[in-house]
């Protein structure tokens, strides 16, 4: 006889058995090898043969020893072994790790497919929620920002954020001296500075604060110090402090700029700090000390100054109360002064933390959910990856469980598995939304978030992330890890009702899933169609000018030279002159707006007409250049002349819109319009002559709180010519063969060359401006509805996919036998892309009536006369849903096409 | 894996629990009895034999018991369990019905 003992024992030595077992095993094994060798010699075979067949038979090598000798030495170490208890959690999670990655690097298509779902949908997520974080929850660095609030005057009649916020200074002297619930209040006015550099001078955005306002910020000063008492002290030597940005582009960050003295507004003041980058209060450039005094007194370009308030509630200080604490401060005033306040009004104390992006909020709340619901199907999807995956893996788990492994243990295995793919998911996300926040950011409509917010990952951010990327295992882990754990218990049904009688109800999970994600998708896509919809009509808008071609500059001029109308023309006359005279330069124009931003706006009288209240109009002061620089046709009379702009005439060309809302079927040319509220400001005597109709130019303004932007209707408009007032702002329209902003320069030479003291703001091209400023705002929320319906409609391949994959898996028997049977293999595919093609139909329905339902809601978003049920945009996104369903049936139909109908009924 | 061996791990839990049902067998006896009873068309080798036995032990469907008997080294012989009996006759029933099922199909294409 012979020992076999030996040899079995060194080929169980690989799987490190407990030493009991395997000597019981190698007992029991040898006894049988010894038999079956006997069996052999008796029945004739030679020794060395006999010998060798058995050996044979004691082959390990087979596919299912070699599973086992991988699999038992996980199993082996199982923690509910007693002695090995003591190991820790964290070594044999480690190892569970270890074991994980090897398990998907055999299966590198499945893990490609799950991670990149994930990321999608962990990198959505991140993204989206950064943006709430930096914009909504934390945007200002301030002192205790949630306790800060402005006044706003809220009249009856006027929306729920609309009001004046801007106060004279002795309202905010009022507001400092009688409040009773706010600690501190400060006020920050417009400033604009002329900055002298070079030939001319320039332009810095500036702003004027009150005592007190850094200490109420809270804020230090990154480089020297903030103002101080002292500083506003009369006879203080001028000072101001300057802005991080603006030292970095102007000066280079250069430190020795710290203590220089500059002449701004003609007045010399040391730089004595410079602030931190996030300080960027105002948005402005430089902060100048200023106290307010009793008595109206002009600001920018003539107009009234206002001070912009803010105050911090004092502690238990609710917003009412200090509402009503404001309101019994500005009644005296509303008395005295009745034109500042509508006839019912009600003072109001508004967070200013809210003030970040008010109209951006309920975008971003709703992109969040939007997200979340991205990620809970990627979620699904990577679940019911896991769950046909682990069809395939049977084997391996019903191994280890007869090997040792406790159900327990394999659901771990399991989640482990799924926690390493969120990992690679989370990494993923990571890039995704880091690459996404830079694009947001490029995107994203101007002035739509406050200077201070920076929109980027931060720790809280990618804190958000790590917790995604622990919970979502969870979410998609679970379900395959439990079915797992209970696959065991139910083994006897499992190897006779395979695709019988298994889990109804978790088919029936899994179909929903499919069909909730299908609904959702194709309302993100309707939404995203519409608002393509909107947007093209919108593009559509004849702005009623050509803005092509055009550069635009508002200039500053130096209030104390240009107080008249005279001094004013005096100017502007040779600059035209000279900008006309640059080669390329076909028009140059000058005016006080440019549309389609809004001008000042004046209650108006007709001649013959009685008079009217409610009677009102833009009014444009421009030069006799103007219509022909934007190319603004006429309809009915003239333009002005050139000595009528010289003389300085009282004529007046109006818009179409003008006529047929005041003078409707009646000749326009020779009335006389009254233009009442220019008097309080302007030297004139305000009645003009209409000479000209031009046809409706956009005056609506630039989008935002609700108001203004394209589909707003179009005002009645006068304009009149500039020579006539000496106030308001002034601009200058070029209109050149070249692109527009190649002539900035040469136009600022022609300006200084006329004054040096006068600055260009706000340089433009003009259809940029409008590109930025109209466009961007819906173009932004189309791209991000895009990007949504897109993910959307990936996640929704992944899932039809994943669903039919798992189930084919399932019924490859059933597969077999119909073949057997005669079936064609189109008839077997033709089955699976059926199945498919009625989740998708059950999707599209219920996203349907969803997007219906929603369409109702977001109507008012959408450009007027594009419906919420267009058809064209509901017929588009049905048959790109049913394309990308029956594109991702088609891997699991062909699959199941080419079952070989042999060895899928060896099966059963 | 091939056919033969897929063939064998699916069914041979029903062959090996209809062949402890009797009386208690040991591996040895057992592989004999199928490849006999099959004329050898179905054959267990220990090294896929063992692990099934495992499994179904562990499973809590089979019992293995050390038996001495006089003038022989001692033996690992199994018997059904009380749950193994319900097992088998549900394995019984299913493998049975499949069977009616293919056959009616069957007889059905060749009417």
């Amino acid at each position: 006889m012979l020992d076999w003992r030996e040899e079995i024992a060194r080929r169980l030595s690989s799987l490190k058995l407990d030493r009991t077992r395997e000597n019981e095993i190698i007992e029991e094994l040898s006894q049988h090898l010894d038999d079956r060798y006997c069996e052999l010699i008796s029945g004739g075979a030679a020794d060395d043969d006999a010998r060798r067949d058995v050996l044979m038979e004691l082959n390990f090598e087979d596919l299912v020893a070699q599973e086992r000798s991988r699999l038992v030495r996980e199993t082996s170490r199982e923690p509910g072994a007693p002695e090995k208890s003591g190991h820790g959690f964290f070594a044999s999670l480690g190892q569970d790790m270890r074991y994980a990655l090897r398990q998907l690097q055999r299966n590198p298509g499945f893990a490609v497919v799950a991670i990149i779902t994930l990321g999608l949908g962990i990198g959505a997520s991140t993204a989206i929620f950064s943006v709430i974080d930096n914009v909504l929850l934390e945007p200002f660095p301030y002192k205790d920002a949630g306790h800060i609030i402005y006044p706003r005057v809220h009249g009856a009649t006027q929306g729920p954020d609309e009001g004046r916020q801007g106060f004279s200074s002795d309202e905010l002297l009022d507001f400092l001296r009688q409040n009773h619930s706010l600690d501190g209040v400060i006020g920050t006015t417009d400033d604009p500075v002329l900055y002298k550099h070079g030939a001319g001078v320039e332009w810095l955005y500036g702003a004027d604060m009150t005592p007190g306002s850094f200490e109420f910020f809270g804020m230090p000063a990154l480089y020297g110090r903030v103002f101080q008492r002292a500083d506003y002290q009369l006879g203080a030597p001028p000072v101001f402090v300057l802005r991080y940005k603006a030292w970095k582009a102007r000066f280079n960050g250069d430190a020795n700029v710290l203590n220089k003295v500059f002449v701004l507004n003609g007045t010399a003041r040391t730089l004595i700090g410079i602030m931190p980058p996030r300080f960027g209060w105002y948005d402005a450039d430089v902060w100048i000390p200023k106290t307010p005094h009793p008595g109206m007194s002009i600001g920018f370009a003539g107009l009234p100054e206002r001070w912009f308030i803010l105050g911090r509630l004092k502690p238990r200080v609710s917003l009412a109360q200090a509402s009503a604490d404001l309101n019994g401060i500005v009644n005296p005033l509303a008395k005295l002064r009745p034109q500042d306040y509508p006839a019912q009004f009600q003072m109001f104390a508004v967070p200013f933390g809210h003030s970040g992006g008010e109209h951006l909020e309920s975008t971003m709340y709703t992109a969040l959910g939007a997200v979340g619901l991205l990620l809970l199907i990627a979620c699904v999807n990577v679940a019911n990856l896991m769950l046909a995956r682990a069809t395939s893996r049977e084997k391996e788990f019903a191994l280890r469980a007869v090997l040792g492994a406790g159900q327990a243990r394999l659901a771990r295995l399991l989640l482990v598995e799924s926690l390493v793919l969120a990992i690679g998911g989370a990494a993923l996300g990571v890039l995704i939304a880091w690459g996404g926040l830079k694009f947001i950011v490029a995107t994203m409509p101007p002035d739509s978030i406050p200077a201070e917010s920076v929109i980027g990952l931060n720790a809280l951010v990618l804190a958000f992330t790590l917790v995604l990327a622990v919970l979502t295992p969870l979410i998609f882990g679970l379900a395959p890890a439990l079915q797992a754990a209970r696959r065991d218990l139910n083994d006897p049904l499992r190897d006779m009702g395979r695709g019988v009688i298994g889990g109804f109800r978790t088919a029936r999970l899994r179909d929903a899933a499919v069909v909730v994600e299908v609904a959702v998708s194709l309302t993100l896509l309707v939404g995203a169609g519409l608002l393509m919809h909107s947007f093209l009509a919108m593009r559509e808008v004849n702005l009623g000018l050509q803005a092509d071609h055009i550069f635009k500059t508002t200039l500053l001029l130096p209030p104390d030279r240009y107080k008249t109308a005279e001094q004013v023309s005096a100017f502007v006359r040779p600059v035209l002159a000279r900008v006309n005279a640059i080669p390329g330069v076909t028009d140059a124009a000058e005016s006080s707006s440019v549309p389609p931003n809004n001008s000042r706006d004046t209650k108006i009288e007709i001649s013959g007409k009685p008079p009217e209240k409610q009677w009102r109009a833009q009014v444009q002061n421009v030069s006799e250049t103007y219509f022909q620089a934007l190319r603004i046709p006429f309809e009915t009379g003239r333009g002005f002349t050139e000595t009528e702009i010289n003389d300085a005439r009282k004529v007046a060309v109006v818009n179409r819109k003008f006529v047929s809302t005041y003078l409707s079927g009646e000749d326009p040319i020779g009335r006389r319009v009254r233009l009442l509220e220019l008097e309080s400001v302007a030297d004139l005597l305000p009645s003009f002559e209409i000479v000209g109709v031009v046809d409706d130019v956009s005056n609506q303004g630039a989008p935002g709180y609700g108001r203004g932007g394209l589909q707003a209707p179009i005002e009645p408009q006068v304009w009149i010519p500039y020579t006539v007032t000496g106030s308001g702002e002034r601009s200058l329209v070029v209109r050149s063969v070249q692109t527009p902003m190649s002539v900035m320069e040469e136009v600022q030479q022609a300006v200084w060359a006329t004054d040096p003291g006068v600055a260009l703001m706000y340089p433009d091209a003009l259809d940029q401006m409008i590109s930025r400023r109209w466009y961007a705002g819906p173009r932004f929320a189309l791209l991000m509805m895009m990007i949504f319906g897109g993910v959307g409609l990936i996640l929704v391949t992944v899932g039809v996919y994943s669903v039919l994959a798992y189930t084919t898996a399932q019924r490859t028997h059933e597969i077999g036998v119909r073949m057997a049977l005669g079936a064609e293999r189109a008839n077997v595919a033709r089955l699976v892309i059926v199945e498919g093609v009625r989740l998708v139909l059950a999707g599209v329905g219920v996203g349907l009536v969803v997007s219906l339902l929603l369409g109702r809601a977001v109507e008012a978003e959408l450009w007027p006369g594009v419906k919420p049920y267009d058809p064209v945009t509901l017929a588009s996104t049905v048959v790109l849903l049913l394309a990308t369903g029956v594109l991702a049936c088609w891997i699991p139909a062909s699959r199941a096409a080419r079952v070989d109908p042999m060895v899928a009924l060896r099966y059963e | 894996m091939t056919p033969e061996v897929e063939w064998k791990k699916v069914s041979g839990e029903l062959l090996i629990l209809s062949l402890v049902e009797a009386r208690p067998r040991h591996g040895y006896e057992i592989s004999k009895l199928i490849e006999q009873r099959s004329n050898g068309a179905v054959r267990f080798y220990v090294a896929s034999l063992y692990p099934l036995l495992y499994r179904l032990e562990k499973r809590g469907w089979i019992q293995g018991r050390w038996v001495e008997k006089s003038g022989q080294r001692r033996r690992r012989y199994y018997r059904l369990t009380i749950v193994g009996q319900k097992v088998l006759a549900s394995q019984r029933r299913g493998w049975q019905a499949f069977v009616e099922a293919v056959n009616r199909i069957t007889e059905a294409e060749h009417a």
